[in-house]
């Protein structure tokens, strides 16, 4: 009788673990997913992208500045490095390297802001705003002045800039929660999570930079 | 002919939930199933509503009740969204909520909260959806084409956006909880091939939505725009393209089409091998053509755009359209295989199967008829497309969902559906789905235009004999609703596995204990293995596993006074 009382906490204790687990890979699957299946949002604002440009006589329009690339791919790298910056933090915690997380998780962030700040630049500078607001506030059709071009720009550094700011806002939660407390096996997750989004954002950045740019 | 019914004497050993378990958040995948099922149906009597008012309108030539030609327009936009929508995809994604964890011996979904909040994003989309047709109502249909949908409908159009936003992002959370639950949440001993055919239709179901509807998002981002920030990626006249809309939503509403049918498909394929009582025909040609619907689903959008294309580019999406024929008809091939020589059971899931079987083959039909360049520019925009996709969808997806809710509602309710209901059921709607939607094939042959109104007065004749029809089919529907709720109360008591099938579903009492499955899963080796000896010995043994005394422990509750007998 006895042992039998026994095997079953053993039993409860084992399954515990499976559950825990099962969790843990469960969540990674999630993730993967997610990541495959969001992307398509972006590509599909680059279908309309392509198929304006196809059905449009000249691109950019005639009387319309080609976006200059110098500043976006200057921000662009930053982007790619705060990537590599957030998968060393990931990988100092796995090592139970809290300060060298906070060192490299700080960088990748400062690189993010910077990123949405350059990104945010260019949006206002594209077209002034202004004229945009008058357009909006009065519903009078003003034509022209926001092209296909410009008009695809706006919306797809906007959408992206979104996600960053989204996905930035919860890496910057994660990062405060290490700061003020002792990680445990559930804020390895969040960094791992946090770290595989911000993948996710700079990848549809490289689709968005090469159409935007390059195209 | 001889049909047994009901071939083992029934206990009911857990209780059902509360009602007001259900009006409240819950994170269990069996409640969240019963929800998303019954806003569903709730949805299925709004639409069916507008469905009579637009019978009811084309009644005469002339206008009857829709003051102008808009507000027609606006009652079968909202008739197709809110089927499509808000019917029959939150079903099948409720069905297979409660079914799928069943099927793999699972305790739940792999994610419980988001489960319930992608359930939870259903009812307010449905409240914007329903609003919107009171401050001006959409009047683009479902397919929302600009300029339609940006330059004449009312705040109803933007609202109708929103709404489509939220349940993109509902299918989707919904999408990847199936996947990573069948992924990673079967028993050790369920292989990929183990695993129920339902539970892969679900599978190639939510492959297709993560893929898909994304893309709609983007598209739906850029339509919103256009109606609220006075951008013009669809207007011509300042640069836009109307083709860049059609693009993205038929490469999303194409595949969407499978989304609706492929988990009828699963339901088709667990019914006719249980109530065959033979191992399905072909298990992995089944498995297998559900993902090459999934695939090949991707590459046919164009053959919605014919009209608008250039010809070169049409061949080539003839031909995929066609090559979609195979894995379908593969599909139809092994069904019937496997009702050959079975000792068939012809209950009304069993005969609302065979149903679809033979109006989805109509319906299959008609699609490679329209998928013919030369005969599609001439039937594009007639009635003769209202009738194919009629069809595939009421032919196929609903008559599937009948065919599930005649099969699973004694594993949800613990009660048998009245079966003399079910047949009266069954043969009225079948008869008047066919009078409703076949002269339709024929008005549009002669030249009738979808989406109006008013048509030429020689086109009367059908259409009152397509309204008449039409009203009897929704009124059969109530049968099958007064069935439900009288059956819950008054039903015979089913038991744990009244159909004797070897899904794992049915391996623990009806309704389930809110754990599933008491002790270790134990699954047949093969889940369609029917008439051998093997299913007998373990059918046997989990029988005598799910007395009422072994499932409480104790005395047992509510077991059924006699045995219930066959017709």
């Amino acid at each position: 009788m006895e042992n039998s009382r026994y095997s079953e906490t053993f039993d409860f204790e084992r399954k515990r673990q499976r559950e825990e687990a099962l969790r843990l890979k469960n969540a990674r699957t999630g993730i993967n997913l997610f990541q495959g299946s969001w992307i398509f949002a972006f590509v599909a604002l680059i279908v309309a992208n392509l198929q304006l440009r196809s059905s449009s006589p000249a691109w950019p329009p005639l009387g319309v500045e080609k976006l200059e690339p110098l500043l976006p791919t200057i921000a662009t790298l930053g982007l790619v490095a705060s990537a590599v910056f957030a998968r060393r933090g990931f990988r100092a915690l796995k090592r139970d390297d809290v300060r060298g997380f906070l060192v490299q998780w700080r960088t990748a962030l400062a690189l993010g802001v910077a990123f949405v700040a350059v990104m945010a630049f260019e949006w206002l500078t594209l077209t002034p705003l202004p004229e945009v607001r008058l357009r909006l506030a009065n519903g009078v059709e003003t034509m022209g002045v926001l092209t296909q071009y410009n008009a695809m720009f706006r919306v797809m550094t906007a959408f992206h800039g979104l996600h960053a700011l989204i996905i930035g806002i919860y890496m910057w939660n994660v990062y405060r929660g290490i700061a003020h407390t002792t990680p445990d096996s559930c804020t390895l997750w969040s960094v791992e999570a946090g770290a595989k989004l911000w993948y996710f954002v700079v990848i549809a950045w490289m689709l968005f930079y090469v159409v935007l740019y390059w195209l | 002919m001889a049909s047994i019914s009901v071939p083992m004497p029934g206990v009911q050993a857990t209780p059902r939930p509360k009602l007001s378990e259900y009006l409240r958040w819950s994170v269990h995948h069996k409640i969240i199933g019963v929800q998303y099922m019954a806003t569903a149906l709730f949805f299925f009597l709004i639409g069916g509503t507008l469905a009579m008012l637009i019978r009811w309108e084309l009644l005469t030539p002339a206008l009857d009740f829709s003051p102008t030609g808009s507000a027609y327009n606006s009652l079968f936009t909202m008739h197709a969204t809110v089927m499509i929508f808000l019917w029959i995809i939150p079903f099948w994604a409720g069905l297979g909520n409660y079914i799928v964890p069943l099927q793999l011996g699972a305790k739940d979904m792999a994610f419980p909260w988001l489960n319930a909040f992608a359930f939870w994003l259903i009812i307010p989309a449905g409240v914007l959806m329903l609003a919107g047709y009171f401050v001006g109502p959409p009047e683009a249909g479902w397919t929302s084409y600009p300029p339609l949908s940006v330059l004449f409908s009312g705040d109803g159009q933007t609202l109708w956006i929103i709404s489509l936003h939220i349940l993109g992002v509902s299918s989707i959370l919904g999408a990847i909880n199936f996947i990573v639950t069948i992924k990673n949440m079967r028993p050790d001993t369920m292989g990929w091939f183990q695993m129920p055919l339902f539970a892969w239709a679900q599978l190639a179901t939510a492959l297709i939505q993560i893929l898909g509807v994304p893309f709609l998002a983007g598209g739906l981002t850029l339509l919103l725009l256009d109606r609220v920030a006075g951008t013009a990626f669809f207007d011509p006249s300042r640069g836009g393209d109307v083709l860049v809309w059609q693009n993205i939503f038929w490469f999303y509403s194409h595949p969407a089409v499978y989304v609706m049918v492929l988990p009828g498909m699963g339901v088709l394929s667990e019914v006719i091998s249980v109530h065959s009582r033979k191992p399905i025909f072909g298990y992995k040609a089944i498995a297998f053509s559900s993902m090459g619907i999934a695939l090949v689903g991707f590459t046919v959008w164009a053959h919605h755009m014919f009209t608008s294309l250039t010809p070169e580019l049409r061949i080539p999406f003839m031909v995929t359209s066609f090559i979609i024929a195979i894995p379908t008809g593969i599909k139809i091939f092994s069904w019937i295989a496997t009702m050959w020589g079975g000792k068939i059971r012809f209950n009304s899931a069993m005969l609302f199967s065979v149903g679809f079987l033979s109006q989805f083959v109509i319906g299959g039909i008609t699609g490679m008829m329209l998928g013919a360049i030369p005969v599609d520019i001439q039937l594009h925009d007639t009635y003769f497309v209202v009738s194919h996709f009629h069809f595939v969808l009421f032919g196929g997806s609903v008559f599937a969902i009948y065919s599930s809710i005649y099969h699973w509602f004694p594993k949800v309710t613990g009660r048998m559906l009245d079966e003399r209901l079910g047949k009266i059921h069954f043969y009225s709607t079948y008869v008047a789905f066919f009078f409703t939607f076949f002269p339709q094939h024929l008005v549009g042959m002669q030249g009738m235009p979808r989406r109006v109104a008013e048509y030429a007065p020689e086109f009367q004749t059908l259409n009152i004999i397509i309204s008449i029809s039409a009203f009897v089919l929704g009124i059969s529907t109530f049968i099958i609703l007064f069935n439900m709720v009288w059956s819950i109360y008054k039903g015979k008591v089913a038991g744990p596995n009244p159909w004797r099938a070897l899904t794992l579903e049915w391996q623990t009492s009806s309704p389930p204990p809110s754990y599933n499955f008491k002790g270790e899963v134990v699954p047949f080796e093969d889940p369609y293995g029917y008439g051998t000896e093997a299913s007998r010995v373990y059918l046997d043994e989990m029988e005598k596993r799910l007395t009422p005394a072994n499932l409480l422990g104790k005395g047992g509750a509510a077991a059924s006074p006699e045995p219930m007998t066959g017709d």
